[in-house]
């Protein structure tokens, strides 16, 4: 019935569309609670990388440890960013300020000044070349499901992002540090009033958030076998824009619109030029913008 | 408030920035512009050890009775960068030739500065079409693609390859290697059946590749770096494609094998510098190279130590009456210039003419094929 | 003479004297060079200011806009000849239209939703520049042979180049200076500290930012265009994201709402990595901590809003002090 040539695109689209996802997960968390971007958020991505080709070097653990270690630094690197970054411009914690532009625009520069640093360090002491990987370690071994090829990466990709996306409802809706996270995220002053620790709150969503977005870093850099300092960057544009187009605070409706580019990106690779196909992405999120403003699975807001 | 605040700094600038002591009178001055720093760093560093070795072993052999110094800027493939290095390279009277920049955009934008203020500009790695037109000032030592596309060419209707697949970065390289390879391709009765550019970078290639296998093709003509090339080349062995791959001297760096492991393996390609070639220049090269890494120096840093060694060699024709303009005169000369890369010679336009050579990846090394 | 007089006159004299002098006193290549990219990048962050700092509209895809300008400019100038004189308007009236097109559907998007429109805009843009060759020649970029002729003069010393960017600058924030210290732009500001109250009190607040992003995207047109003469070859990457963000931090860092913090913080970020070059492969972290105490120890930027309307009223004294029977004007 199905071209395979299409079903090959399908699952290409698919498996970078969970590659988006992943990263766009934790960056949803953190501005869902916050309400600010954070630009850091690729360096993380990528600290998470070399945590991880880092230990392979060292003593070449097995692939799960890998992937804790990462998950250790990210978190690590999270809680750092949180207190260099974000918590010098909670001064004061009245609700205006907590909500205020000022405070937005300054945590938004100050995690741009940090992903700088993190970056240009990473260049100094690795090079900005792609680092070379354990090939042993690539988790790009080639399955063969009828017409199609996928790799075992794109399960494990799969998985992974699956158990984070239960596993962050399961703790948002049921255990006591979600349902406060939750609450911060609600009305951070409100819930101060209520006897939450709001700064801690903030900090444990840091420490969780990046802490996926290390995962995700490592992840994507043994996918491809292509870990370099720069490698946030781009990835993490693609899951700023499936944060929106999901609704901003919709960390589901951030996985499907990131898989939704994934498949734009894709399938448009078989009608125009690849260079072009980014813009469809862009042209998605524009009509997203234009006709769904409060996103495609975004809560109703007044305005926006 | 303003007023002072922004003569304080502009104080500032001008106290800093004025040329610290210069260095022993009569050193000969060159500059090099390359992105030390940045998503390109590696290049640019490659370039700074190789032509480091190169000046090391000049300055030793005592050719010439005065040093000769290379000044290194960093642009990091900036051309807002590039120019000023190039404005402050050509402030600096000492200053008698310059090399760099890395991307060919780069260069040619510090290359307007150049030409206005008559200074020699030795690239080895720019290679837009228009480069070395820009002006006499402008040679580089990288062959051009036009080059390279015509051997491939002939190469794979050697082998009875009729139907192509081309696909190359979306940069002013790649559009000429491509460019540079269909047309003598097609004139030999080739057929181009797809072509296809991509960003630099970009980390996924399935789609693309899925779509060359869509048209069928004998092989696939690819301009590409070593770093896209892994990614290319990984994925193209992942998805279980066995189309012969054919590329050009960007693709050639032992990184790559490092990199992509046995996907590389087959893979054909056309190059001018071979670490493994027995000669005793390569070997003193990759010798020297081989005490800071762990791999043999790639196409790029060897390009950086001929071009260092080909402007040294003009400085020594040039001596003792060195000026830009001696200089210039002196690069154009070069005449069969033997470098790790083959041997140099420069046409009217400051293009190179060189000799390639045709080399696979088997067992995981590079080798000549004869 | 009045001490708003005095500082006028001490400006036009550092930027059409002293500057000058001490370039000639010098007379590199390399400070005319900085001289001149700083100036653009003025005119970008002053550009910018209007947008994001007074209309509190956050905007990352300035660069692509400052793009269209110099393509527009380089290739008007290297296909049809048409020189710098009629090029440089045509490269702001062309950013602004393009930037009226895409303001229609977007600017009643707000705060983040509006930021990520703008990305997403200057990314589109951007891959136009780099894809489309047969218009932009894509990543060869366009090479502008024709100097810079003004009037039919042919312009090509250091100083002459400088003189004419220095003085398309300098008029240009004139412009943007009195559009944000003047009812327009405390119109703009009500709007940033709340829209709806705004609307409330009869301003039209789409229009308003309609105009605001247009205007704004002029100047970073003729800015544009400035940088394809003054350089003779752009390509695509002179106009990446990177570069949007490099504006806004400009602003930023200058303190957001401040003319004079964005000119400061301007001039900073251009002459500060020059002066790192000494010390290496570290300039770029320096950068990144000097921003990062910049945010943190100066929240208000360099030059904070509330000190540049002070010091704007104090300038503008004689014009907004309230004339007998009228209104004044500004705040007490």
């Amino acid at each position: 019935m199905f071209d395979p040539y299409i079903l090959q695109q399908l699952a290409i689209g698919l498996s970078l569309g969970m590659i988006y996802a992943l990263m766009a997960i934790g960056f949803t968390l953190i501005f869902g609670v916050l309400n600010v971007v954070n630009f850091a958020h690729g360096e993380v991505y990528t600290i998470g990388a070399f945590a991880g080709l880092m230990a392979i070097s060292a003593f070449g653990p097995p692939l799960l440890v890998v992937l804790f270690i990462a998950l250790a630094a990210g978190a690590f690197a999270g809680f750092s960013l949180e207190r260099l970054a974000f918590s010098p411009f909670r001064r004061f914690s009245d609700e205006a300020s907590l909500k205020s532009r000022a405070m937005r625009e300054a945590t938004l520069m100050s995690s741009l000044a940090m992903s700088i640093i993190a970056r240009e360090a990473m260049e100094m002491i690795f090079g900005s070349q792609f680092q070379s990987v354990d090939l042993a370690y690539l988790i790009n071994k080639p399955i063969n499901i009828g017409p199609i090829t996928i790799v075992n990466g794109d399960l494990i990709i799969f998985a992974v992002t699956l158990i984070m996306l239960g596993g962050l409802q399961w703790l948002l809706k049921k255990s006591p540090i979600g349902l406060s996270i939750r609450a911060v995220s609600n009305n951070a002053l409100g819930a101060k009033y209520c006897g939450i620790n709001t700064d801690r709150t903030i900090i444990i969503t840091f420490v969780i958030g990046s802490g996926m977005g290390a995962l995700a870093g490592i992840l994507v850099g043994l996918y491809y076998g292509a870990i370099f300092p720069a490698m946030g960057f781009a990835p993490g544009i693609k899951a700023f824009v499936a944060m929106v187009m999901g609704g901003l605070s919709s960390i589901p409706g951030a996985v499907i619109s990131a898989i939704i580019l994934g498949l734009s990106e894709s399938l448009s690779t078989s009608f125009m030029s690849s260079v072009w196909s980014d813009m469809v992405a862009y042209g998605f999120l524009l009509l997203t913008l234009i006709f769904f403003p409060q996103g495609l699975f975004g809560a109703r807001r007044d305005r926006v | 408030m303003k007023l002072t605040r922004r003569t304080a700094v502009l104080l500032t600038l001008a106290t800093s920035l004025t040329p610290i002591a210069a260095f022993a009178q009569d050193s000969v001055k060159i500059g090099y512009q390359l992105p030390l720093t940045g998503n390109t760093a590696q290049y640019g560093q490659g370039f700074h050890e190789a032509a480091e070795i190169a000046l090391t072993k000049f300055n030793a052999s005592g050719v010439l009775p005065v040093p000769v110094e290379i000044i290194y800027e960093d642009s990091r493939s900036d051309a807002k960068e590039g120019v000023t290095i190039a404005r402050k390279f050509v402030d600096d009277d000492d200053i008698v030739g310059v090399l760099g920049d890395f991307t060919s955009t780069v260069s040619m934008a510090a290359a307007q500065v150049y030409k206005k203020a008559g200074m020699v500009q030795l690239s080895q790695s720019a290679s837009h079409p228009d480069f070395a037109k820009i002006s006499k000032w402008q040679f580089r030592n990288i062959t051009t693609q036009d080059q390279e596309g015509a051997v491939n060419a002939a190469w794979m209707i050697e082998k009875g390859i009729k139907k192509v697949a081309v696909i190359a970065e979306q940069t002013d390289w790649g559009q000429s290697a491509a460019n540079g390879f269909v047309e003598p391709f097609e004139a030999a009765g080739g057929e181009v059946v797809y072509t296809e550019f991509f960003n630099r970078g970009l980390a996924d290639f399935r789609s693309i590749i899925t779509k060359i296998e869509e048209h069928e093709p004998d092989a696939i003509y690819t301009g590409f770096f070593y770093e896209d090339g892994a990614q290319f080349l990984k994925q193209v062995k992942q998805l279980g494609a066995d189309t012969p791959v054919y590329s050009t001297s960007a693709a050639y760096n032992d990184t790559l094998i490092e990199l992509a492991g046995d996907a590389t393996e087959g893979l054909f390609l056309t190059a001018t510098f071979l670490p493994s070639r027995q000669d005793e220049n390569v070997q003193s090269f990759v010798t020297e190279w081989k005490k800071t890494h762990d791999v043999a120096p790639g196409q790029f840093p060897a390009q950086a130590y001929d071009a260092v060694n080909i402007m040294l060699e003009a400085v020594v024709r040039a001596y003792p009456d060195i000026t830009r303009e001696s200089l210039r005169d002196a690069v154009a000369e070069t005449t069969d210039f033997p470098g790790v890369t083959g041997n140099t010679s420069f046409d009217d336009n400051g293009e190179p003419l060189k000799e390639l050579t045709k080399a696979t990846v088997s067992n995981g090394v590079f080798v000549e094929v004869q | 003479m009045s001490k708003s007089r005095l500082i006028k006159l001490g400006l036009i004299i550092l930027v059409f004297a002293l500057v000058p002098a001490i370039l000639v006193g010098f007379d590199k290549g390399y400070y005319y060079q900085i001289a001149t990219i700083a100036a653009i990048f003025m005119l970008l962050a002053a550009s910018l200011h209007l947008v994001t700092g007074v209309a509190g509209l956050l905007h990352l895809g300035h660069a692509a806009l400052y793009g269209v300008g110099a393509y527009v400019a380089a290739i008007l100038g290297a296909e049809y000849g048409i020189g710098f004189t009629i090029g440089v308007p045509l490269a702001g009236l062309s950013a602004a239209a393009i930037a009226f097109l895409v303001a229609l559907p977007t600017m009643r998007l707000m705060s983040i939703y509006f930021a990520v429109a703008t990305l997403g805009i200057g990314q589109m843009l951007f891959l136009i520049f780099q894809n489309w060759v047969g218009l932009t020649k894509g990543p060869n970029g366009v090479m502008l042979f024709s100097g810079l002729n003004l009037f039919g003069f042919e312009i090509d010393t250091d100083l002459g180049i400088y003189y004419v960017v220095a003085s398309i600058v300098a008029l240009s924030i004139l412009v943007l200076n009195r559009l944000s210290h003047s009812y327009y732009g405390n119109a703009l500001r009500s709007l940033r500290e709340d829209d709806q109250c705004a609307s409330a009190m009869g301003i039209n607040v789409t229009v308003m930012k309609i105009q605001a992003f247009v205007i704004s995207s002029f100047f970073a047109g003729i800015a544009g265009a400035l940088w394809a003469y003054t350089t003779g070859y752009i390509s695509p990457n002179d106009f990446q994201f990177s570069q949007s963000i490099l504006i806004l931090t400009m602003v930023v860092v200058g303190g957001l709402g401040s003319l004079p913090g964005a000119l400061i913080g301007a001039l900073l970020l251009i002459i500060l990595p020059e002066m790192l070059r000494s010390v290496g492969d570290i300039r770029n972290i320096i950068v990144g901590v000097m921003m990062f105490g910049a945010i943190l120890f100066l929240p208000k930027g360099l030059f904070g809003e509330v000190s540049a309307l002070n010091f704007a009223r104090r300038m503008l004294g004689q014009g907004w002090a309230a004339k007998k029977g009228e209104k004044g004007i500004g705040w007490k």
